[in-house]
């Protein structure tokens, strides 16, 4: 496979790139051994018997389609889910020969796949690195017992080592481990000692998500019902900046809110996404946004599966996003970057001056230091990073106000 | 045109709940003007609040026939509210009667407003009909109740009719009692017409109708009349009474009650208490008539969210033509915008109001906490009156802050004495005098600063007595007092309708549950939010609420950004409904904390 250096150029050079005919593809496979009770993905769990075959058929088939519709080419590829190494082998190979295909064309700089630790082996991982697979996102999660109970995980800590190394012996050199951190009970020694092994195992990438209360989640009714107790709000603010600093001795970069990254080694498909670039989604509950329209998928195997079959696309909603919904979506995604805001491209994007229309909110945020602010760029500072939605809602909200931005307020037109 | 001799009017007065209303039903039903099918509970409490509520708002009236000693007899009734903010009600309602029944409970005796509206029927020379009221229930003790009316009222206890406005029983006596003991009404027939209008209500096909008692004189379809103190001159279309359907007659003579329609457009042209008089041939004198009702309790309304102000003007507007008892006046706020001050009876009547102007008219309300008058005399020797604190003129000229003062009569179990005192104290009450109705129960008068009890005393009053607590109270004059503006800073600015006046003795301990309240309010920022209680520049309470340590959502949801971006509308939406001074996004509830004192 051929890298596209531009991808791995420092930082700033990448940042500063416009998008090119370039496009991301997701693929989402729904199928968990059982359901997290944090998680609102959509991913049924995989009950004994339950056939695979028809949805991999009909996702395969998908692909295909819009891969010929795209306009640019496929540079990364992302398989997520749901737990995609979950699929039976049969299934699995024949998902990933057609993406091999894909990859095959040598466009594709980067090849990730989202999976468990306990829930890969040899013959897995030989038809992934086979399709050319050199990324894998792993849900590691915690180093506790108790905290991966509290998430009802299914592995244990001391499948993660294992599975990393696994993954390394068929060549797999880029990993991300995920982690969570404000699980009720988890203290912060607990956290940075998690953070602590998993450095250890000389990852290149590392997320730190802090576990977030989704409405529709067993977790948020059980924390409803008085069952599970929130983590302290003092609390979580300590174990992130903890885990800043901490990753960032370690040699991790953070490039967004809940991303870090040896250099070079940044989620060349997540900074897609943040940069607005188009992306084909496709599977059940997947998203994508190609030539200003952003597309959702039913998230509904059944559906997705008549939809594909009778019709060749099971899209649920379309949604042509421009103006002031645009200049909202664009900062909501970019200010959680590092390198935030590049003004220039925003206005060349949204057709908005970002500087003159927020100019109340952004002086007053840089004043109280949580924005940095010049000509070319607008950044949330560390302060800043801490209260992102909060800076992100005032911002977002201030676009619609009227005699601000375009104009044409109102969000994304519905085409269906 | 009715016999005068065959006439009663009166009216059934009482403390709320005592069965005004239910007696009501039974003597329509006893008197066989209303069939038992027609019949449902509290008939002549029409409007929908009342139903809800189980209370009456709007004095009602019905004519029933009743024959005694084998002649029919006219009896024109008119039920009351109890509730002390109607007593305005009350007063109109007398001035059309000769006699009223004054119902006790049997179960709770005498209480604050059976007193209150006993004063009203003796300053009226009515005569009173004791009536003692749910004989039928177990714990009920008449002949005890009946002692206590004498004691404290000079009501002969062995007048007094006992009966059950649910099982009917005693009914046949009480009606026997009316046409005895209430004289029939005077008034000279051949007489200049002269006719009291105690009440009007709008009607949407014929206009005003306009509830009178005729003194002197007739009136009669196709008569040209004068209002004599409005000057101006109708044709009446139709004259009538209610039985209690509106039933068409061809004359109201002198003495009876009914109601006349004019050609009256709305009820801003019929002033209550006016004269009607026959304008060829007017009478020389107007009758007393009333005063209007005052307002005691003042709040600003300010349109919410989805409300405009002109919906809301022309909400007030119509409401207004329906009821007149309350007032408007445009008012601005830095805080709110462009809203009305609104002047009431008292609390649970701007309750009502606020619930009628919502209902009716589908607007959302963001209200301030009501306060009441303040006069001030300023250091050029005049006087204003102000409705709101924010209407505080500059310190520097004021010389006396004046507050109204109420006479407020409280009947409590004397058990309980104690704890009332130490309540009367907090409120800054003056003990007037102590009167025993019975061994066991007292009349406690006191005068109390009126803004010291109008907003919850009753509630206080309540939960240190056990419930057997009742208070009536009468506004008497303005006193000066040690008064002053407090001011609520958030985020170092001074939020006008936040401001209070307030005792300066209280103004620490009111300033301190008034930011805490506020604190539960407002949501935590990105930034740190003083709060600040200020008499002047003196700051008396302080609370912070501190900022968000963190407030980040860790996941991106893949590439669904679609997902994200309505969260992020949705809280936009979330944004307008709130009140944005110096950045900080106070919800409409917290203009609402500082109604309660919370002490
Ligand atoms: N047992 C019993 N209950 C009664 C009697 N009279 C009234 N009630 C009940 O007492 C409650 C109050 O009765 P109302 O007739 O609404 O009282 P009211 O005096 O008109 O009250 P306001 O209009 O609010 O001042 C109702 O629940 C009635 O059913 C009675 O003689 N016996
Ligand atoms: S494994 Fe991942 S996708 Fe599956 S239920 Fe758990 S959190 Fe959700
Ligand atoms: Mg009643």
């Amino acid at each position: 496979m051929v890298r596209d250096d531009a991808d791995q150029l420092p930082v700033e050079a990448a940042w500063w790139r416009d998008t090119a005919s370039t496009c991301g593809l997701y693929v989402h496979v729904p199928f968990c051994e059982t359901k997290c009770g944090y998680c609102d993905f959509y991913s049924v769990p995989l009950l004994e018997g339950r056939e695979t075959g028809p949805l991999v058929r009909c996702v395969v088939s998908e692909l295909r389609s819009r891969k010929r519709s795209a306009s640019g080419a496929i540079r990364t590829i992302f398989v997520g889910g749901g737990t995609p190494t979950l699929l039976p082998l049969g299934d699995l190979r024949c998902l990933f020969d057609a993406l091999g295909e894909v990859a095959s064309g040598g466009e594709v700089s980067e090849f990730t796949v989202e999976a468990n630790p306990a829930t890969i082996d040899d013959a897995k991982l030989s038809v992934l690195t086979g399709a050319g697979v050199d990324r894998l996102s792993m849900g590691a999660q915690s180093w506790s017992v108790d905290e991966l109970a509290q998430l009802e995980r299914l592995h244990s800590p001391d499948d993660i080592a294992p599975g990393v190394l696994m993954a390394r012996r068929h060549g797999i050199r880029r990993i991300n481990l995920d982690l969570i951190f404000g699980i009720p009970g988890q203290t912060l020694a607990s956290w940075s000692n998690s953070l602590d092994r998993t450095i250890a195992l000389c990852v290149d990438h590392i997320s730190c998500y802090g576990l977030t209360y989704e409405a529709g989640t067993r977790l948020t009714a059980q924390m409803g019902a008085g069952r599970v107790t929130r983590c302290d709000e003092e609390l979580e603010a300590d174990m992130y900046t903890h885990a800043i600093d901490r990753l960032a001795a370690a040699g991790y970069e953070q490039y967004e809110i809940s991303n870090f990254a040896r250099l070079g080694e940044r989620c060349a498909h997540n900074v897609a996404y943040w940069r607005n670039d188009p992306y084909i989604g496709v599977g059940p509950s997947a998203a994508g946004y190609l030539n200003g329209e952003r597309y959702k998928n039913v998230a509904d195997i059944g559906r997705y599966v008549a939809g594909i079959e009778e019709r060749g696309e099971a899209v649920l909603t379309r949604e042509r996003v421009s103006g002031v919904a645009l200049a909202g979506e664009t900062i909501m995604m970019q200010l959680r970057q590092m390198e935030g805001l590049n003004v220039g491209r925003f206005t060349r994007q949204t057709g908005i001056d970002a500087l003159s229309a927020l100019a109340p909110e952004l002086s007053r945020f840089s004043e109280s230091g949580l924005l940095t602010v010049d000509r070319e760029r607008i950044a949330l500072t560390r302060a800043g990073f801490l209260v992102a939605d909060g800076i992100i809602s005032e911002l977002y909200a201030a676009l619609g106000e009227s005699g601000r931005g375009d104009g044409s307020a109102g969000g994304g037109r519905a085409i269906r | 045109m009715a016999d005068l001799q065959y006439i009663r009017n009166f009216s059934i007065i009482a403390h709320i709940d005592h069965g005004k209303s239910t007696l009501a039903d039974r003597l329509l039903e006893r008197t066989g003007t209303i069939s038992k099918r027609e019949m449902r509970e509290q008939f002549l409490d029409d409007m929908d609040l009342e139903r809800e509520m189980g209370i009456t708002i709007k004095a009602n009236r019905a004519t029933v026939k009743h024959v005694h000693n084998g002649r029919e007899h006219m009896l024109n009734l008119i039920d009351t509210p109890g509730h002390v903010d109607f007593h305005y009600e009350v007063s109109r309602a007398m001035a059309a009667c000769e006699g009223v029944l004054l119902l006790v409970d049997a179960t709770q005796g005498v209480q604050a407003q059976t007193v209150a509206n006993a004063y009203l029927a003796v300053e009226a020379n009515l005569d009173i009909i004791l009536v003692i009221n749910k004989i039928d229930l177990p714990s009920a003790h008449p002949d005890e109740v009946a002692l206590e009316v004498e004691q404290i009222l000079g009501l002969a206890a062995e007048d007094a009719v006992y009966t059950s406005a649910k099982t009917g029983e005693g009914l046949e006596k009480l009606l026997d009692a009316i046409c005895e003991k209430i004289p029939p009404p005077r008034g000279r027939l051949d007489a200049r017409l002269r006719a009291l209008i105690y009440d009007a209500k709008p009607d949407p096909h014929r206009g005003v109708i306009s509830h009178i008692r005729v003194v002197d004189g007739a009136v009669k379809r196709g008569d040209k009349i004068r209002m004599m103190a409005a000057g101006r001159e109708h044709i009446v279309t139709e004259v009538g009474k209610y039985t209690p359907k509106p039933t068409t007659l061809n004359t109201l003579g002198a003495g009876e009650v009914g109601y006349l329609v004019a050609g009256i457009k709305t009820i801003a042209d019929v002033n209550i208490g006016d004269t009607i008089t026959i304008a060829q041939n007017p009478a020389e004198d107007q009758l007393p008539g009333y005063e209007p009702p005052s307002q005691m309790v003042f709040c600003d309304f300010y349109p919410g969210p989805g409300t405009e102000t002109a919906d809301l003007r022309e909400a007030m507007e119509r409401l207004w033509l329906n009821d007149s008892s309350f007032t408007y006046d445009p008012a601005t706020s830095d805080a709110l915008g462009i809203g009305f001050r609104c002047g009431f009876l008292g609390l649970l009547h701007m309750k009502i109001i606020q619930e009628r102007l919502e209902r009716e008219s589908d607007v959302n309300l963001v209200q301030t906490a009501p306060t009441v008058t303040y006069e001030i005399a300023l250091n050029d020797e005049t006087v204003v009156h102000i409705q709101s604190p924010s209407e505080m003129p500059d310190p520097s000229r004021i010389t006396e802050i004046r507050e109204p003062f109420c006479t407020a009569n409280v009947i409590i179990p004397a058990e309980y004495i104690g704890a009332l005192m130490s309540l009367a104290l907090d409120r800054r009450g003056v003990h007037k005098k102590t009167e025993y109705l019975s061994p066991t129960r007292v009349m406690i008068t006191y005068e109390f600063p009126l803004g010291e009890i109008i907003y919850d005393f009753y509630d206080k009053l309540k939960s240190c007595t056990r419930g057997y607590g009742t208070v009536d109270y009468e506004v008497s004059e303005f006193r000066g007092g040690q008064l002053v503006k407090m001011d609520v800073l958030v985020n170092g600015i001074a939020v006008d309708a936040l401001s209070v006046i307030v005792h300066r003795d209280k103004a620490a301990r009111r300033g301190r549950n008034l930011i805490t309240r506020l604190k539960k309010e407002i949501a935590r920022h990105m930034f740190e939010i003083p709060l600040q209680a200020a008499i002047g520049a003196k700051v008396i309470a302080r609370e912070t609420i501190k900022a968000y340590r963190k407030n980040v959502t860790a996941k991106c949801y893949g590439g669904d950004v679609s997902r994200k971006r309505k969260l992020l509308e949705k809280q936009k939406e979330g944004k307008k409904r709130m009140k944005n001074v110096g950045n900080v996004e106070i919800p409409q509830e917290a203009f609402m904390s500082i109604l309660d004192p919370g002490d």
